[in-house]
């Protein structure tokens, strides 16, 4: 029996580790050999340092995909590993599509499989050019099932009378401000945009019931105590950096920083990630989950980011008082100064 | 408080300068970030001028403006730097 | 007494705007990469409209208007943060490298 050939596009998605496990699986219970070939679609810009990034980016996945092949039991099994496109510019979806097509054609794939996150050169979910392109060339495909983890998963969790009710009060509370209270015509548009926001955006707004016991002690503490730190730290700073700046020399020394902070996702850290941005001299520039990548202007502001001051305010916001006794990022060694290109 | 609204008017003037100052960086640019950002700061510098002329004329009415301003300015800042990224995914 | 106290007040907090103002305003037009410039678009700029309309809504005194400006001062402290963010990720996600002293 001829070997089968199964092709396994492949970008980094959140599901790509199931896909490639779900792939591996499949081959060991197929009777006949199984080749699976995984290819990286990249496109060739290397003029930019993301177009070159991505290529590294791609073949660092490769070896990933390797590595996992081997966990899986396929150490014994024909794995090919290649990134193709590099040698053109893609742009659309549908570039992708041709090239893996072209893939397909070239090397006699029988079989594509394809991980249900896989968008490339897209984020637009609607369109799947890859699906009609296969079906166009009569090209047996299958998406893996392996459980997607959407972000629409939120917006349809019921229990909304709470969330109902709160939007709908602050919405007719900001029409009033807005508006005239003592003027029936304002009162009476105002509940009715009120119950179309609420109808509408209760599920968006909240992603969980809001609690009111909780959330009142938090916005205490919040307004308390860490909105007076968080104005004098946005002072003191401030006066820091418009004595840099105003200099004629202009002694700056910006620094790409990673710090893995101890907060947990969600309002915690946006309220961290906010804050740090408002505190001069530290911009946060990127935030994937817990690792945030922070741009530091001059190193007085670095020192201040490092020993984690609006950390420990924001887990006293968020968790009371006996949270704040944390050893500083720098002390835990989650601290770390990058360069543009290593990033 | 015609003192006072001198204060407030003076102010507003310096503020039109400054912005006018920003449309420098705003149009030379080098980086389409350069430009937004430019942009995002002088819609802030437009919401203090409409919140300075409504004291300083006492026309406490501006402020409804300075807030759609406010409101419009963020979302601009934020729906071009997506897509600057995404390249058409805008939301 | 308190009439001369609140115009004192109003004045000092406009100087504080405007200062802070023309610092963003130097800092994004002097400084050499958009990292460096969201810093100071975001947080002096901030600062310096916290100030001019914290004065604005000490020069309307108690009335309703005094909420639309307050509303207004809170919304610029939470948008003002996100936009340049937003900003310095989109730099950083279409590849532009900072800029450092050491390499010019």
């Amino acid at each position: 029996m001829a070997t089968e050939r199964v092709l396994v596009p492949i970008e980094q998605s959140v599901t790509l580790r199931r896909t490639v496990g779900y792939a591996v699986e499949s081959a060991l219970d197929s009777a006949g050999a199984v080749e699976l070939h995984f290819v990286a679609a990249v496109t060739n810009d290397e003029r930019t340092p993301t177009g070159r990034r991505a290529v590294e980016d791609a073949e660092g996945l490769l070896d990933r995909v390797r590595a996992w092949v081997d966990e899986d039991g396929g150490e014994s099994m024909t794995v090919e590993t290649a990134a193709i496109g590099t040698d053109r510019y893609l742009f659309s979806p549908r570039d992708y599509a041709d090239t893996i097509v072209e893939y397909v054609h070239e090397t006699g794939i029988d079989r594509v499989i394809l991980d249900p996150e896989y968008r490339p050169g897209a984020s637009a979910p609607m369109l799947r050019p890859i699906e009609h392109r296969l079906d166009e060339q009569d090209i047996a495909y299958e998406e893996a099932p392996v459980e997607r983890r959407t972000r629409r998963a939120q917006f349809v969790t019921g229990g909304g009378a709470s969330r109902f009710l709160a939007l709908f009060l602050v919405s007719v509370g900001f029409y009033l401000v807005l508006g005239d209270p003592t003027y029936w015509f304002d009162l009476v548009t105002g509940a009715v945009t009120g119950l179309i926001v609420a109808l509408t955006l209760s599920h968006v707004t909240f992603p969980k019931p809001p609690q009111a016991v909780r959330s009142t002690l938090r916005t205490l503490r919040f307004f308390v105590v860490y909105v007076p730190y968080l104005l004098y730290e946005i002072v003191k700073a401030n006066l820091q950096v418009a004595a840099v700046i105003l200099r004629p020399s202009m002694p700056i020394e910006p620094r790409m920083t990673r710090v893995r902070v101890a907060v947990p996702g969600g309002l915690p850290l946006t309220s961290l990630a906010n804050s740090i941005t408002l505190t001069p001299g530290t911009l946060t520039v990127r935030a994937d989950d817990q690792e945030l990548i922070i741009h530091a202007l001059i190193p007085d502001a670095r020192e201040g980011l490092f020993a984690g001051g609006l950390e420990r305010g924001i887990r006293f916001v968020f968790f009371g008082r006996s949270a704040t006794s944390i050893a500083s990022p720098e002390e835990r060694g989650d601290t770390e100064i990058i360069r543009g290109e290593e990033s | 408080m015609s003192l006072l609204s001198d204060v407030f008017l003076g102010a507003a003037a310096i503020f039109v300068v400054l912005a006018i100052a920003l449309l420098y960086r705003a149009i030379k640019g080098p980086t389409m970030q350069d430009r937004v950002l430019a942009v995002n700061v002088l819609g802030t510098n437009t919401v203090v001028i409409l919140a300075l002329l409504a004291a300083g004329l006492d026309q406490p009415w501006f402020l409804d403006i300075a807030l759609i301003y406010a409101l419009l300015n963020f979302l601009v800042t934020i729906a071009i730097s997506k897509f600057t990224v995404e390249r058409g995914g805008i939301i | 007494m308190i009439e001369r106290l609140r115009v004192g007040a109003i004045v000092v907090l406009i100087a504080g705007g405007v200062f802070f103002t023309f610092v963003s305003t130097t800092g994004v037009l002097r400084l050499p990469d958009v990292y460096t410039r969201a810093h100071t678009a975001s947080q002096a700029d901030t600062l310096g409209a916290g100030f001019a309309l914290a004065a604005v809504a000490l020069a309307f005194g108690w009335q309703p208007t005094t909420v639309i400006t307050v509303l207004l001062l809170f919304f610029i402290f939470i948008t003002n943060p996100t936009a340049a963010h937003a900003v310095a990720r989109a730099a950083y996600e279409s590849g532009v490298e900072p800029w450092r002293e050491d390499e010019p």
